[in-house]
C-alpha cells in the first residue's frame, strides 16, 4: 500500500497539490509536455522544475528559483519554444512542413544546395572549427558510419538474440564518405550542399550542447539570470543558485551503478556548463560484450578506454564537443588537449574504474 | 551468583544483531536525508513513495501496468520492467539521492527523488551521467 505523503512545510497533500499544479501548467503548455512544480508559495524564491520529454530525443529539465509560478512558467515557456526550434532544425530523422532542416540537407546530398536557417549555418561552422581543433575527432560529416552503428544497435536492442556487429568492410566503405570538406557552406546564400551523394550529417556530438548554449543566451537576454537548463545531461548553469552568489550543486553519477555509490561527486558550478559522455548511454550487447554509441573515427569502433568523460567549461557547445572528442583520445592526448585550453577541466573514469583529473578539476568538487 | 543469566546474554546478542542490522541499512543509504520518489506520468504526479530503508515493495502505476518499479531495502527505487524498446529506464539502475532521476521516455514516465522536508542548500540540484539523462 502506498502512502500519500504530506509536505510538512506546506501542510497539505503533496500529491494532490502537485497534480493540480501540473494540470494547470499543462493547460499553458502544449499537450504531451511534462511539467512539475514544487514550492509552497512563501515570500522567498521558490524552487520550480519543469521536465519535457519531446526534444532532442531526450529529457530536458529546467530548474530555477523564482518569486512565483507565473514567472517560472514564462521563462520555461520561452526556453522550451527556443529549444524546440533548434530541435526541429537539427533533426536528421524527421521532416517538418515548410522547414528545411538537416534531414533536408541529407536528403539532397549530391543533388542540390539547400537553403537553410542561419542557425544551421552557425552550427555547421562551429562544428567545422571543432573538427580542426580536435584533429578530426569531432566530425559532423560522419553520418554514413554512425547510421550503420545506429541501425545495428536498434536491431540489437529489439532482438538481442540475433544482435550482431557491423562488418568492418561496410564501415570502411562508409568512412570513405565522411570528408567534412565536402560540406559546402555558402554563408551569403545561406545554403548547405553535401558534395558527396553518399555522405550525411550527424550532429549528435555537438548539437544539444550548442542549442543549450544559444538558448541560455536568449533566456538571459529575457531576464532569466539564474537557473539550470539540462538537455540530455548537457547542463548549463546560468548565474548562481537562486541568485544568491552561491554555486549550483551539480552531481555526476557513477557510470557503473552496480559498483558502490551511484553518485561520484557534487560540483560547485556558477555560470558554467557540465557535460558527461559515457558508455552507459546508448549501447547494445553482442556475445556478452557491450557496444556503446561513441564511435572513434580512427578505429570505426566504440572507444574502449573510458567509462565516462566529464567536462566543465563555460560554453555548453564546447563542453559537448569536448566530452565526445576527449572520449576518443588517449588519456595523454586528451589531458594535453584539455590543459591547452583556459578555464576548461576534465574528469575521466577509466575502463578499469580508476579516476583521472585535469589540473584544476578538483577545484570544482564540493564533495 | 552468576553475573549474567542465559536470557540476558540472548537479549544482549539480540540488541547487538539489531544494531548491526540498522547500521548496515543506514550505511547502505548514502543519503541521510529523508527522501521520496515522485512518479510522473506525462503531466501528472501519479505516485509518491517515501524511501525508507528497510521496506521493500514492487509495484506499478495504474496508468501503465507494463512498467514495474521496485523499492529496495537500501532505500532506493528503480525500474525493473518496461515494455519500451531501449530499456534505458532499467539500465539507469537504483536511485536514492535528492536530485537523481530516472526516465522511460517512450512511456512518458519519470521518477524523481526529492527531499521530503524541502530542498536545502547542500542538495544536488541535478545529477547527470546516468543513462536516464542521455
Amino acid at each position: 500500500m502506498i502512502k500519500i505523503l504530506k509536505d510538512h512545510k506546506c501542510g497539505r497533500k503533496v500529491m494532490k497539490r502537485r497534480k493540480h499544479a501540473a494540470l494547470l501548467i499543462s493547460a499553458v503548455f502544449m499537450a504531451g509536455l511534462f511539467f512539475s512544480l514544487s514550492g509552497c508559495g512563501d515570500a522567498r524564491p521558490v524552487r520550480y522544475e519543469a521536465t519535457f520529454l519531446r526534444l532532442f530525443d531526450t529529457r530536458t529539465t529546467i530548474i530555477a528559483y523564482t518569486n512565483d509560478k507565473d514567472e517560472f512558467a514564462r521563462h520555461s515557456q520561452l526556453i522550451y519554444d527556443s529549444l524546440e526550434e533548434y530541435h526541429k532544425l537539427y533533426d536528421i530523422y524527421n521532416s517538418y512542413e515548410g522547414l528545411n532542416n538537416l534531414k533536408t540537407v541529407n536528403d539532397y546530398a549530391g543533388k542540390a544546395p539547400v537553403k537553410v536557417d542561419r542557425r544551421i549555418i552557425d552550427l555547421l561552422s562551429y562544428a567545422r572549427q571543432w573538427h580542426e581543433k580536435t584533429g578530426g575527432k569531432i566530425n559532423v560529416a560522419y553520418g554514413a558510419v554512425l547510421r550503420i552503428w545506429h541501425d545495428y544497435r536498434e536491431r540489437g536492442m529489439e532482438e538481442p538474440e540475433t544482435a550482431g556487429l557491423p562488418p568492418v568492410e561496410e564501415l570502411e566503405r562508409a568512412s570513405e564518405h565522411t570528408d567534412i570538406n565536402k560540406v559546402i557552406i555558402d554563408e551569403e546564400a545561406s545554403t548547405v550542399y553535401l558534395a558527396d551523394p553518399e555522405m550525411s550529417l550527424d550532429v549528435g556530438a555537438i548539437a544539444k550542447g550548442y542549442a543549450v548554449e544559444q538558448v541560455s543566451r536568449i533566456a538571459v537576454e529575457n531576464g532569466f539570470i539564474s537557473g539550470l537548463i539540462s538537455v540530455g545531461g548537457n547542463v548549463r548553469a546560468i548565474g548562481s543558485r537562486s541568485n544568491t552568489g552561491k554555486p549550483w550543486n551539480i552531481g555526476i553519477q557513477n557510470p557503473d551503478p552496480g559498483e558502490g555509490s551511484s553518485e561520484l561527486y557534487i560540483l560547485d558550478i556558477t555560470d558554467a556548463s557540465v557535460v558527461t559522455s559515457g558508455i552507459y548511454e546508448r549501447y547494445y550487447t553482442v556475445d556478452g560484450k557491450n557496444y556503446h554509441h561513441i564511435i572513434d573515427p580512427d578505429t570505426l569502433y566504440p572507444s574502449e578506454d573510458y567509462k565516462s568523460v566529464s567536462i566543465v567549461c563555460k560554453d555548453s557547445g564546447m563542453a559537448d564537443a569536448l566530452s565526445t572528442a576527449v572520449f576518443n583520445m588517449s588519456l595523454e592526448e586528451g589531458m594535453e588537449f584539455i590543459e591547452s585550453m583556459p578555464e576548461t577541466e576534465a574528469f575521466w573514469v577509466l575502463s578499469n574504474g580508476e579516476y583521472r583529473y585535469s589540473s584544476r578539476f578538483r577545484d570544482f568538487i564540493k564533495r | 551468583m552468576k553475573l549474567f543469566k542465559k536470557t540476558d546474554i540472548l537479549i544482549i546478542a539480540a540488541i547487538i544483531v539489531s544494531a548491526m542490522a540498522i547500521w548496515y541499512l543506514y550505511s547502505n543509504t548514502v543519503s541521510g536525508r529523508p527522501v521520496r520518489a515522485e512518479i510522473y506520468y506525462w503531466s501528472d504526479l501519479v505516485e509518491a513513495v517515501e524511501l525508507v530503508p528497510g521496506q521493500e515493495m514492487t509495484f506499478s502505476i495504474p496508468q501503465d501496468e507494463d512498467v514495474v518499479f521496485h523499492v529496495d531495502k537500501d532505500g532506493s527505487i528503480r525500474f525493473i520492467q518496461s515494455d519500451c524498446p531501449d530499456k534505458v529506464c532499467i539500465r539507469t539502475g537504483r536511485i536514492h539521492l535528492a536530485g537523481q532521476s530516472a526516465a522511460c521516455l517512450p512511456n512518458g514516465i519519470v521518477v524523481k527523488i526529492v527531499p521530503t522536508d524541502g530542498w536545502k542548500e547542500g542538495d544536488p540540484d541535478i545529477v547527470i551521467g546516468s543513462s536516464g539523462e542521455q
